[in-house]
């Protein structure tokens, strides 16, 4: 694999990581051209190196235990596990848990799980799209090439069943985008850290924490942290000298994780 | 009238859409009142006024220099820079954004504050005895964004991941130690009493303000001692 790496700001090394290579000599502008598909690359984990940017949360404890955390854990990921996308499928979109260190290994041996007193994985989010650009030009092409063999523009159902194949054809050769998270939780504390920007993504993590392994996360919200301090809700009402006007609190206050 | 725009009118009419004048039935919601009733939401759900809330005093508390918290027995000072975005719904300005090194303690900003405006995202460095650290926070969720971390002194690479948690966590408690700081006075006596008055007096750059600072962190100091014991 070529050593090249993606610095924590997305951009890329030139040379081995440039995939905008230059057309074959000859070659039409055709969607269908043999591009080489870009390698899979060695990506940086965010827990190790890069930007340090990640959503704060505590693991409430569980009513029943598992006895041995580390088969549970493997198992529960295990389940949840990142699956590739079937490009003979209509999907579009997979998403699952891989090991922090390769984004394509889903065994999660306990040695590449726990790091002392960390836990350590990963979720992996692929998405498949065919660039509407390269549909609207291989259509455009194929058009040319019916209306010369035939003598004839294609008929309306010609065309729709020439773009179902074309779009089969264009999702073969589509690379993934690849978008990997990590996952920190420390069984000691009971902190848990999602490493991504996104709160979409966030959210989705969550609730595949909690099919995976039925964990109960709080966000360190000051609301979530004064309910936990066991602070009056009457008390927290906003201040309206603050605020500039009277707010009083309603039932529109909804949790966060509630609405 | 052409038969389809009686068809058109009928139609209209059938969906209640206008009523038997022609006239429509609902007045077009104002965009700046939706826009208001937008930010008033969002800073009720999940009561992200809190957050702001705890911003907004943190500004004001860490312009004195002092440490705010301690943290393992070393004390942790807090100083904003650089982008500060201040949310509000009281007014025409739902949002509004500085940079500049020292745009969070500037008169602009403490100006927007004094008309209801509140810190909704910052950049703040925190420092913790000889350990520097830097992130941006966002009030609604405290999230940490494009945070710094001190320089690692581990050389194996199995030392430096350990490392790197642990200053995350380090970073992570110190953000805790601070909300629950602003919790305990929050929920005091003397927040609508004396902190409040002394940030109003802060935000509008009264000569009386720092006495009023000094007022209330004796306050700070007195609802500390009573949480103690």
């Amino acid at each position: 694999m070529d050593s090249c790496e993606i610095t924590p700001g997305g951009s890329k090394d030139p040379g081995p990581c440039n995939f905008h290579r230059p057309r074959p000599e000859g070659s039409t502008k055709s969607a269908l051209t043999p591009w080489l598909a870009p390698p899979i690359l060695p990506r940086p984990m965010p827990v190790l190196r890069g930007a340090v940017t990640f959503s704060r949360f505590r693991v409430e404890p569980a009513k029943e235990a598992p006895s041995d955390i580390k088969r549970w854990l493997t198992r529960g990921l295990k389940a949840h596990a990142f699956e590739p996308i079937d490009r003979r499928s209509e999907d579009d979109r997979a998403a699952g848990f891989v090991e922090l260190e390769n984004a394509d290994a889903v065994d999660f041996s306990v040695g590449r799980v726990f790091y002392g007193e960390y836990v350590l994985f990963s979720f992996r989010i692929d998405s498949l799209k065919v660039p509407a650009s390269a549909m609207k030009e291989e259509m455009a092409k194929w058009s040319t090439n019916f209306e010369a063999e035939n003598d004839r523009p294609p008929s309306r159902g010609e065309k729709t069943q020439a773009k179902a194949q074309i779009k089969q054809m264009l999702r073969t050769r589509a690379t993934p985008r690849t978008n990997v998270l990590d996952v920190s939780w420390n069984q000691k504390t009971q902190q848990l850290q999602i490493w991504a920007a996104s709160r979409k993504v966030v959210e989705e993590i969550i609730i595949a924490l909690e099919n995976a392994l039925g964990l109960k996360l709080v966000g360190l919200t000051p609301a979530a942290i004064a309910q936990t301090s066991g602070i009056d809700e009457n008390a927290l009402g906003p201040t309206a000298e603050l605020i500039g006007m009277d707010l009083p609190a309603t039932s529109a206050e909804v949790a966060h994780g509630e609405a | 009238m052409a038969k389809r725009e009686q068809a058109r009118a009928d139609a209209a009419f059938a969906r209640g859409d206008v009523g038997v004048d022609g006239a429509a039935t609902e007045e077009t919601q104002d965009v700046a009142e939706v826009e208001r009733g937008q930010a008033r939401e969002q800073l009720l759900r999940g009561r992200a006024y809190l957050g702001r809330e705890l911003l907004t005093w943190l500004l004001w508390r860490s312009e004195t220099g002092d440490a705010l918290v301690e943290l393992e027995g070393t004390g942790v000072n807090v100083l904003f820079m650089g982008r500060i975005t201040l949310r509000g719904v009281a007014g025409d300005v739902t949002e509004l954004s500085a940079k500049g090194t020292l745009a969070p303690y500037s008169e602009q900003v403490k100006h927007a504050l004094d008309k209801g405006l509140l810190v909704a995202q910052a950049r703040i460095r925190f420092t913790h005895g000889e350990k520097e650290y830097e992130a941006t926070l966002d009030s609604e969720f405290l999230d940490v964004r494009a945070a710094k971390l001190p320089a690692l002194m581990s050389e194996e690479e199995d030392d430096q991941l350990n490392e790197r948690l642990f200053l995350t966590e380090q970073l992570s408690a110190m953000i805790d130690a601070l909300v629950g700081d602003f919790l305990k006075i929050r929920v005091g006596k003397t927040w609508s009493k004396q902190v409040v008055p002394a940030m109003k007096e802060w935000m509008r750059g009264d000569e009386q303000g720092a006495n009023a600072l000094s007022k209330a962190a004796r306050a700070r100091g007195r609802d500390a001692r009573a949480a103690r014991h």
